[in-house]
């Protein structure tokens, strides 16, 4: 009797344990309406959210108000987030990520695809094609379905097409698997009042260095004023281009193109990148990748190795309305640069093919390309004459202020496409040795001074109090000794 | 059948310590495995030593190595230094519990809280990020791991000990060094574990409070890692793990009365 009594006690403390999961399964079973899923896993801060948050659910530019419209059926987005490429791409590639979209950047996307977690959307396309025409869609803003570039900014796809030509996973080529989202440059944020123009056109990327320039000499205010990225591609990229400005290439790399420069991983090249880095590092605050926008606004730093769209978004913040002038600034150096950009795919964990490749589509309508580009500062993908051209796109820009001429013509956000940009590419089994040369930059040359000292003043503290103390007692003792010797001597007398 | 089984599952005391055994196994000793298979498998998951050498003929991370060794004894030195004396005193006064009660008080706050908020102060102060911000943040961080034992290994000796030395005649520093001092290394030994373990293995402190540039072990594994190199991520966890073991045995050589401290005070 008894025991059948414990044997309650403890069934009833595991049924306790497990009622709430148990009640959890029961809803989404009998739940009573069926509501599609679609997970998104972005880069964080990369997004309008009014386009994918369930509160905006029943304003016209919603993904889910459009997939409701389409097709009939309720959707619920979980949208999660990550904040490097590593981050997403061990998930992925190990198969722990189940997720319908991913918006890895150009080698990552090659990475994965050749790894074989990506679907070629153009294979969705044509699988999904009856349905579509049921529902009277046809992903015409895509590029990645065979129907030419899309919504898609022809020049940047070209520089993708070019540069990923010979990628391919049997017939398949690199664009199948991706449609372009953002897409920017590499560059300087820096301080106008400390860093001037004819500073930045003589010394390009030397500014990062600090280096002394022949007529604007040496920057003494900008010493230790300078952020670098915690990254080791981008960092490495702006070590190459530093090194080709500065003649300081091994012999043999002096002909390369920017492009062949960014991503040749060869020893000679990594060893000096390394000494360039570790020069570095006597110049710089340190390396970031997430509070560098900040300490530039709040002048904590004066200049910061940036991509292009937390530049614009950093300037943008930056606007005094009591002077009327902007505090920061973006440059890139005439040398060249790093064209960067970020495209959604699908991985193979897909498990709502259609609403994934709806809202890839989605993404590429003009006005969630404006509006996007607006919120987070990046350059969208989508063509710039068709968003020039598109009168709700532009009224929507003036009513958040922007001058649209102006806006569209900017520098920072539509650079000029041209050779000095290169796109980075997957550096497969070379990643390991340039990690190794990150690590060893970044440890620097040896074992910081200070700590030597620090120790050396530890021990010699205490060693000195425990000296005072034995002297201390020594004397002490002495000094009873002879006590006891006057004592005796006394004695003797008295006798 | 059915009725020996029973039998075995007793409702004994024992039955509540399951579910924690059932949490250690899943969280402390499956990764500790995962980590030991890790290390000798490279990015193709063939079986090789690669990893070991690539790890030790390094001279980058051996001088990671030395520097995070390096902060961990400086680092617990000074909380030594520091906490002693307010131990000491604190279990002195009368008042003394509250006091002790204060030190710990930033504990409440969470630590990258903290660290952050350390680091707003010196910026606004004009201070240069590097080293000298890093210990400060270290010993700043984990001086209350270094007073807690000491102020209940201190309170708790026998006020007779040191009466019986002073009515013998010693000075007061001679009955500090006499009787206080030795009676309280239980609790040096436990503060100084508590203290050099965690910090040769933190990273988020250095990486905040120098904006990066000072890089410690800890700082090397994470990288490794989100880099995707396991093995050599391994092999470095396996080194800190080696490093933990050795300094946990030697000051448990010290003194084996360390565990009673230890389980006064948690």
């Amino acid at each position: 009797m008894k025991k059948s009594v414990k044997l309650i006690f403890v069934i009833a403390i595991i049924a306790c344990l497990l009622l709430p999961l148990l009640s959890a399964c029961n809803k989404s079973e009998d739940g009573t309406s069926v509501t599609d899923e679609l997970v998104i896993y972005n880069w964080e801060d990369y997004i309008d959210t009014t386009l994918v948050d369930d509160k905006y659910k029943n304003e016209e530019n919603n993904f889910i108000n459009y997939y409701k419209k389409i097709t009939g059926r309720d959707l619920h987005i979980t949208y999660t987030t990550y904040d490097t490429n590593e981050t997403m791409m061990t998930k992925v590639l190990k198969g722990d990520a189940n997720v319908d979209l991913i918006c890895p950047s150009d080698y990552a996307i090659e990475k994965l695809m050749k790894a074989g977690c990506l679907l070629s959307q153009k294979d969705i396309y044509n699988e999904l094609k009856p349905k579509l025409e049921e529902l009277g869609i046809d992903f015409a803003g895509m590029s990645s379905i065979g129907n030419g570039a899309g919504n898609i900014d022809d020049e940047v796809l070209a520089v993708i097409t070019e540069t990923f030509s010979e990628v391919k996973v049997g017939d398949k080529g690199y664009t199948e698997f991706m449609t372009p989202y953002m897409w920017g440059t590499l560059g300087i944020l820096y301080n106008v009042n400390v860093v001037s123009e004819e500073e930045l056109e003589e010394k390009g990327w030397g500014i990062l260095w600090n280096v002394e320039g022949k007529t604007t000499g040496k920057n003494e205010k900008l010493e230790n004023k300078i952020l670098m990225k915690d990254s080791v591609r981008d960092t490495y990229a702006a070590a190459v281009l530093y090194m080709k400005e500065y003649e300081l290439l091994p012999e043999g790399y002096e002909d390369y193109s920017i492009s062949q420069l960014i991503n040749c991983t060869d020893d000679e090249m990594l060893k000096a990148a390394e000494k360039v880095l570790t020069e570095q590092r006597d110049h710089i605050s340190g390396y970031e990748v997430d509070f560098g926008k900040d300490d530039m606004l709040n002048e904590i730093v004066y200049a910061d190795f940036a991509w292009s769209g937390d530049a614009l978004w950093a300037i943008e913040e930056s606007y005094d309305e009591e002077t009327e002038e902007y505090l920061l600034g973006y440059y890139v150096p005439e040398i060249g640069s790093n064209i960067w950009y970020d495209g959604w795919c699908i991985p193979t964990s897909v498990n709502n093919r259609l609403a994934a490749m709806m809202f890839i589509d989605f993404m590429c309508d003009p006005m969630s390309a404006a509006r996007n580009s607006m919120e987070i500062g990046y350059t969208s993908a989508a063509d710039k004459e068709l968003l020039q051209n598109d009168d709700e796109v532009c009224e929507f820009l003036e009513e958040n202020d922007y001058d649209v001429d102006e806006y569209f013509e900017d520098e920072g956000r539509y650079p000029e496409i041209n050779d000095s940009l290169g796109v980075m590419r997957d550096f497969g089994a070379r990643s390991e040795a340039l990690v190794g040369m990150w690590q060893r930059a970044k440890s620097g040359n040896g074992v910081s001074p200070v700590l030597w000292w620090c120790l050396l003043g530890i021990v010699g503290g205490v060693g000195l109090a425990l000296c005072v103390y034995f002297v201390v007692q020594a004397l002490r003792y002495r000094s009873r000794n002879l006590g006891k010797i006057a004592d005796k001597s006394n004695d003797s007398t008295n006798e | 059948m059915a009725k020996i089984k029973f039998k075995k599952l007793r409702l004994t005391k024992k039955v509540f310590s399951f579910p924690y055994i059932l949490f250690l196994l899943l969280f402390v000793v499956i990764p500790l495995v995962l980590i030991l298979v890790n290390a000798f498998l490279d990015s193709d998951n063939n079986l090789t030593l690669e990893n070991f050498k690539t790890f030790f003929t390094s001279r980058a991370n051996l001088i990671v190595l030395g520097n995070s060794l390096l902060v961990g004894v400086i680092t617990t030195a000074f909380c030594l230094l520091i906490g002693y004396p307010v131990a000491y005193f604190c279990s002195k006064m009368s008042s003394g519990r509250i006091l002790v009660l204060l030190y710990i008080l930033p504990m409440f706050v969470n630590f990258l809280i903290r660290t952050l908020a350390t680091k707003a102060i010196f910026i606004a102060i004009g201070v240069e990020l590097g080293m000298g911000t890093v210990l400060f943040g270290m010993v700043y961080n984990y001086l209350p791991f270094m007073i807690l034992p000491l102020h209940t290994t201190i309170s708790s000796i026998d006020k007779s000990y040191a009466e019986a030395a002073q009515d013998l005649g010693a000075s007061k520093a001679t009955v500090f060094f006499k009787t206080t001092l030795p009676l309280s290394t239980s609790g040096i030994i436990s503060g100084i574990t508590m203290v050099f373990i965690p910090t040769i293995s933190t990273y988020a402190i250095s990486q905040l409070l120098s904006n990066g540039k000072i890089f410690l072990f800890g700082d090397s594994i994470q990288l490794s890692f989100e880099q995707g190199l396991y093995g050599v991520g391994s092999i470095m966890s396996l080194v800190m793990l080696v490093f933990v073991l050795v300094s946990n045995l030697i000051m448990n050589a010290f003194n084996s009365n360390a565990d009673a401290v230890r389980r006064s005070l948690w």
